[in-house]
C-alpha cells in the first residue's frame, strides 16, 4: 500500500465548551475514494472545514505526504493541494462556464487582459476529461443542471492542483440520474490514480458504489473505519445509524 | 459522452437571435424610438448643429456618472452620494480657485484645485467603501448618510469661506490653462468644420455640384448645415470626450480584464467569489472610489465650463445615475450589466431631459413621468433576463 497523501492524527476541535471533534484519525490515499459517513451533527462538516483551512484545530496534527502542516487560511490548504467542493459549489450563476472556471485565478495577458480563447479551451478540455462535453463555454452556469455544475466545480479544483479532493455531499439535492452522473465523474477522477477523494455522503448505496475505504463519525468521534472488504452491508448500516442496531431502532419506532 | 445529451438541450441560436436577446437590446430599441420621435416632434431642431451640442452636453454628463453607478451596481452595491459628491467637488474647486489653497498655501491653479479635490473625493469614496465592507451594512443606508453629510458640508463650507452659497465671476481659466481647457473647453471641432463645409458645398452657389432641390436645401438649413460663414458652433463640450474615455475604459475593464471578472463575481455571489480567492472587499472599495472619481469629473467639467459653482449642484444626480444604469440593463441585484447598455440609457434619458428645450409646447415635468415609466419597464425587463439566465424561464 502506498503512503497516504493526507493523514490526520487525533484531531480535536472545540468551539468554546462544545467539542465538535474529539480526536479523529483519518488517512486518505491517492487513487482511492474515502467515504466519510455520519449523521447530521456527527462532525463531518467541522472535519472537512478543518482540513480546508477554514477552522484551525484545537489540537492534533495534519500531515501531507508525511510532513506535518498547519493551515492558517483556506489559501494555505489549497496551496498544499487540498481542493474542497462545498455543497454550494462556489459558482456564480450569471457568469459563463469559463469565467466561473477561472474565477479569482484568471489567465492574464498584458494590462490584466483575459486570455479568453485559451481559457475557453482549457475549461472545455478539463470538463471533457471527467465527462462533460460542452460545445459552448460562454454558456451561463445558471443554465446548467446540478450534476453539470458539480462537474464544473470538480474539474476546476483538479485543474488548480487539488491532490485531495473533498466533496461535500455532492449527490444530495440531485435527481437519481444526475446522482449517477456525479458518481461517474468521481470514478473518472479516481481512475487518474493520483488524486485522493474524500466523499461525504448520507447515502449508503452511493458509498457502496464508489467507496474504497470508509470512516464513520458519530458525535465527533470515529466509531468505525475500514476498507470496503472489511465492512459488510449490515455493519455499514449499523455504523451509519451512529452505532445503534437497526433492530433497536425498529423497536424504538414501534414503541412511539 | 455521458452528459452530452443534456448540454445539447441548450439550443444554439442564430446570430440574429443572439443579438436581439442581448441585455442591451431593450435600451437600444427605446433609444432609437426616442431619437426618431424627437426628430419628428422638434422639426429636426433637436439635431441641428446647436441642438446636437446641447443634447450631447446633457447626455455626456449623465453618462459619466451613470457609468460609475453601473460598475458599482454590477458589483452589488449602490451609491446615493454621487449627487452630493458632485456638489462637494464643485465647491472644493470653486472655493480654491477663488480664495486660494487651504492653509494659505497661495494661489490655486486649475490643475492644483482639481488634484487636491480629487484626492479628497477619492478618500471619501474609500471611506464610504470601507465602512460598507467592514460593517456589512447596506450601502443604501451608508451612502444615504453621505448624501446628507456631503451636501451639508458643501453648504457650510460655502457660507463659512465665501459668505454665499455660490461662486460666480471666476476668470475664464480656459483661456489661460490647458488643463482647464481640457475639462471645460471644446473638443471635436473638426466635426462641425466638416459639417458646415459639407453644407456650404451642397447648397452654396449654382456651380458644381448642381444645386439641390429647394426642399432638400430647406431641410438642410434646418440642420444648419450651410452656416459655414457664420458658424457659431465650434465644437462639443469637453465632457463628451471624457464620457467616451470613461465609457471605453469601463467597457474594456469589465469585459476584457481580470478585474472585470472580479467585478461580476463580486456582484453575483460574493461568498462564491471570496471562496475562489477574489478580493471582494478591495473590488468594492475600488468601485466606490470610481463613482467618486466620476462625480469629480462631472463637477470639474461643469466648473471649468461655466466658471461658477453653487451648493445645489448635482442635486438628484445619484438617482438619475442609478435610473440610467437600470434602463441600460444593469441588474439591481448585481452581477450583470453592460457599459454599452449604459451608453444607450444615457442617450435616451439625456434626450428626453432636454426635449423641452426643442419642443416648447410640452411641459418639462413630462420628463420625470417618462423616466418613471421607462424605469419600471426596465426593471421588469431586467428581471426577465435574470430569470432566463438562471433558468427561471
Amino acid at each position: 500500500m502506498a503512503d497516504p497523501y493526507l493523514r490526520v492524527e487525533n484531531l480535536v476541535k472545540q468551539f468554546g465548551p462544545f467539542t465538535a471533534l474529539g480526536g479523529v484519525d483519518l488517512a486518505v490515499y491517492p487513487g482511492e475514494v474515502h467515504a466519510l459517513l455520519g449523521d447530521n451533527g456527527a462532525g463531518k462538516s467541522t472535519l472537512i472545514k478543518t482540513l480546508a483551512g477554514v477552522h484551525q484545530p484545537t489540537s492534533g496534527q495534519i500531515y501531507i505526504e508525511g510532513k506535518p502542516v498547519s493551515f492558517r487560511s483556506p489559501r494555505d490548504a489549497s496551496a498544499a493541494g487540498i481542493g474542497t467542493v462545498y455543497q454550494d459549489l462556489a459558482l456564480n450563476q450569471l457568469m459563463s462556464i469559463t469565467r466561473n472556471f477561472f474565477m479569482g485565478r484568471e489567465l492574464k495577458g498584458p494590462l490584466g487582459t483575459l486570455r479568453m480563447d485559451e481559457m475557453n479551451q482549457i475549461a472545455h478540455d478539463e470538463m471533457l476529461k471527467i465527462g462533460i462535453d460542452f460545445s459552448d463555454p460562454t454558456q451561463a452556469v445558471g443554465t446548467m443542471s446540478g450534476g453539470q455544475r458539480q462537474t464544473l466545480a470538480i474539474a476546476r479544483a483538479i485543474y488548480f492542483g487539488a491532490k485531495v479532493l473533498i466533496l461535500d455531499e455532492p449527490t444530495s439535492a440531485l435527481g437519481q440520474k444526475q446522482q449517477m452522473g456525479v458518481l461517474k465523474t468521481v470514478k473518472r477522477v479516481k481512475a487518474r490514480g493520483d488524486i485522493a477523494i474524500i466523499f461525504i455522503t448520507h447515502n449508503e448505496i452511493h458509498s457502496r458504489l464508489i467507496g474504497d475505504r470508509y470512516t464513520f463519525l458519530a458525535l465527533g468521534k470515529v466509531i468505525g473505519a475500514g476498507t470496503s472488504d472489511q465492512i459488510g452491508p449490515e455493519e455499514m448500516r449499523r455504523l451509519m445509524a451512529g452505532g445503534a442496531e437497526m433492530g433497536d431502532l425498529e423497536k424504538e419506532l414501534a414503541n412511539v | 459522452m455521458a452528459d452530452r445529451s443534456e448540454s445539447d438541450r441548450l439550443q444554439k441560436e442564430s446570430r440574429f437571435k443572439q443579438l436581439i436577446r442581448r441585455p442591451e437590446m431593450g435600451a437600444f430599441v427605446v433609444m432609437v424610438v426616442i431619437i426618431i420621435s424627437l426628430l419628428i416632434a422638434s422639426d429636426s431642431k433637436a439635431f441641428n448643429a446647436l441642438g446636437l451640442k446641447n443634447n450631447i452636453k446633457i447626455i455626456a454628463q449623465y453618462g459619466i456618472i451613470a457609468t460609475g453607478a453601473a460598475m458599482l451596481m454590477i458589483a452589488g452595491e449602490f451609491d446615493l452620494s454621487i449627487g452630493s459628491m458632485i456638489g462637494f467637488a464643485g465647491m472644493s474647486m470653486a472655493l480654491m480657485l477663488k480664495w486660494g489653497l487651504p492653509f494659505g498655501l497661495g494661489e490655486a491653479t486649475p490643475f492644483l484645485a482639481f488634484i487636491i479635490t480629487l484626492a479628497m473625493t477619492l478618500t471619501i469614496g474609500w471611506v464610504i467603501g470601507t465602512i460598507v465592507v467592514r460593517s456589512g451594512l447596506s450601502s443604501f443606508i451608508v451612502t444615504l448618510a453621505f448624501l446628507f453629510f456631503l451636501r451639508g458640508t458643501t453648504e457650510v463650507a460655502f457660507r463659512l469661506i465665501n459668505q454665499s452659497t455660490q461662486v460666480s465671476g471666476l476668470p475664464d481659466y480656459k483661456e489661460t490653462s490647458w488643463f482647464a481647457n481640457l475639462l471645460g473647453g471644446e473638443v471635436f471641432g473638426w466635426f462641425y468644420d466638416l459639417w458646415f463645409k459639407i453644407g456650404q458645398w451642397m447648397t452654396a452657389g449654382t456651380e458644381f455640384p448642381a444645386r439641390l432641390p429647394v426642399e432638400t436645401i430647406n431641410y438642410l438649413a434646418l440642420l444648419n448645415i450651410n452656416r459655414r460663414l457664420d458658424q457659431w458652433v465650434t465644437g462639443f463640450d469637453a465632457r463628451f470626450l471624457w464620457w467616451i474615455v470613461i465609457s471605453i475604459a469601463a467597457w474594456f475593464v469589465l469585459s476584457r480584464t481580470q478585474l472585470g471578472n472580479w467585478i461580476y463575481a463580486t456582484g453575483d455571489d460574493k461568498e462564491a467569489a471570496r471562496a475562489n480567492g477574489v478580493p471582494v472587499n478591495r473590488v468594492k472599495v475600488g468601485l466606490f472610489m470610481f463613482t467618486a472619481f466620476c462625480a469629480t469629473m462631472f463637477a470639474a467639467c461643469q466648473v471649468f465650463d461655466t466658471n461658477t459653482s453653487d451648493a445645489a449642484k448635482g442635486n438628484l444626480m445619484e438617482l438619475f445615475a442609478i435610473a440610467i444604469a437600470v434602463v441600460g440593463g444593469t441588474l439591481m441585484t448585481g452581477g450583470f450589466g453592460s457599459v454599452v447598455g449604459v451608453v444607450f440609457g444615457a442617450v435616451t434619458v439625456g434626450l428626453v431631459a432636454n426635449a423641452v428645450f426643442f419642443i416648447p409646447a410640452i411641459d418639462g415635468a413630462w420628463f420625470r413621468v417618462f423616466l418613471g415609466a421607462i424605469l419600471l419597464a426596465a426593471v421588469f425587463a431586467n428581471e426577465r433576463i435574470r430569470k432566463r439566465i438562471t433558468g427561471g424561464i
